[in-house]
């Protein structure tokens, strides 16, 4: 095992009393988060920090990607209906966990007519409520590409609404579900852009993508352009590192120079915010997106 | 006293076990809370694991490439 990881790839392992008072209060409010779900190596770092990122519709997802380590529903599994105290259990935890920066992301749930997109404003709306003052930032699936889902969520008026477009195009079909479509991605992307414009800018439309799959930097170009083109402000890109054996393997370490010239090569196409290296996660330090465009109107 | 450092749980759905790949500190050694003490991997990427206590690592319970589970012993600090 020695050797496998190069020696960029090292995080702490969650713990110590800060890492317990996160957990303590996350487990007491019977909430899910991605931090778990998708066995993220930045937990120890944020849950230290007291910042986690809150899952809600449940941990058991309706598609399964290749490189996910959520939880899919076996094939005829009923998953529950969204659970209207979720909300305001989220609410709580951002008052306890003292968050100035609340990111919300959910499993896809294709098995609801709205998608949860109901349910995301509402846990928005809730949040605000309870937390005068809190930024929300919402990171979303694609709800089938339905611009009325979209639309339920951005008449919420999240201050960031992110929607991942994960990886290039060219490797849809090996790492996503067939549910999934990079076109309606970026649709979905450019309709809460539109919708944003149209309301004052009020909220900044974010995406990342994961690196290391075997794409090339062309590639990647052209992502960005697509997601600059759809009215993205702010991307993040991140090494993907494999959750288990199921999913699939890291084709490459792409390396921190690399990284860095990712982060340059989207400034220089345009984007007001953008974070590359190999731990960046789309909810990673998100607070530093919200201040730093804060800080140029 | 004797304290028994243990790899911490990470909760429901986390990471469970991981393989020992390196020591960082020895036998004698005493360390400050916080320090490194043992590199794991998983799956997903190589974490230090941070003393929780200072103290002197007085044993040393797991060795170099042992699978170990979230809870069980690690090392045994003299606090």
């Amino acid at each position: 095992m020695a050797g496998q990881f190069p020696e960029w790839i090292r995080r702490t392992w969650g713990s110590g009393s800060d890492f317990g008072v996160t957990r303590g209060i996350l487990d007491g409010l019977q909430l899910h988060t991605v931090c778990q779900s998708a066995r993220c190596p930045n937990i120890g770092e944020c849950w230290r920090r007291r910042t986690a990122t809150i899952m809600v519709l449940g941990n058991v997802c309706t598609r399964k990607c290749a490189f996910c380590g959520v939880r899919s529903a076996q094939s005829g599994q009923t998953l529950r209906a969204p659970d209207p105290e979720e909300p305001g259990r989220v609410a709580e935890a951002v008052r306890r966990l003292e968050l100035r920066h609340a990111v919300v992301t959910s499993v896809t749930r294709d098995d609801l007519a709205d998608g949860g997109s109901g349910h995301f404003a509402a846990t928005v709306e809730t949040i605000r409520a309870v937390n005068p003052g809190c930024t929300v930032e919402v990171l979303t699936p694609d709800f089938q590409g339905s611009r009325a889902a979209v639309e339920t969520v951005m008449a919420a008026g999240p201050d960031v609404f992110g929607h991942n477009i994960e990886t290039v195009e060219r490797l849809y079909p090996v790492l996503r579900s067939p549910a999934h479509d990079y076109g309606r991605s970026l649709a979905v992307l450019k309709s809460a852009a539109a919708m944003a414009a149209a309301s004052g800018g009020r909220t900044a439309v974010k995406s990342a993508l994961m690196v290391g799959h075997g794409e090339t930097p062309d590639e990647v170009r052209a992502t960005l352009a697509g997601l600059l083109e759809a009215g993205c402000v702010a991307v993040c890109i991140g090494q993907y590192l494999r959750p288990g054996k199921a999913e699939r393997e890291v084709a490459e370490f792409v390396t921190p120079e690399q990284f860095a010239a990712y982060e340059r090569m989207a400034y220089a196409m345009g984007f007001a915010f953008a974070v590359a290296g190999p731990f960046v996660r789309s909810s990673y330090r998100a607070e530093e997106l919200v201040n730093a465009l804060k800080a140029r109107h | 006293m004797r304290y028994e450092v243990t790899l911490p749980e990470l909760g429901d759905d986390s990471v469970d076990r991981a393989t020992v790949t390196l020591w960082l500190a020895d036998e004698g050694d005493i360390v400050s809370e916080n320090d490194d003490l043992v590199e794991m991997t998983t799956d997903k990427a190589a974490f230090s694991v941070p003393s929780p206590k200072a103290g002197t690592l007085v044993e040393k319970l797991v060795d170099e490439d042992d699978e170990v589970s979230v809870g069980d012993v690690l090392c045994i600090l003299e606090i």
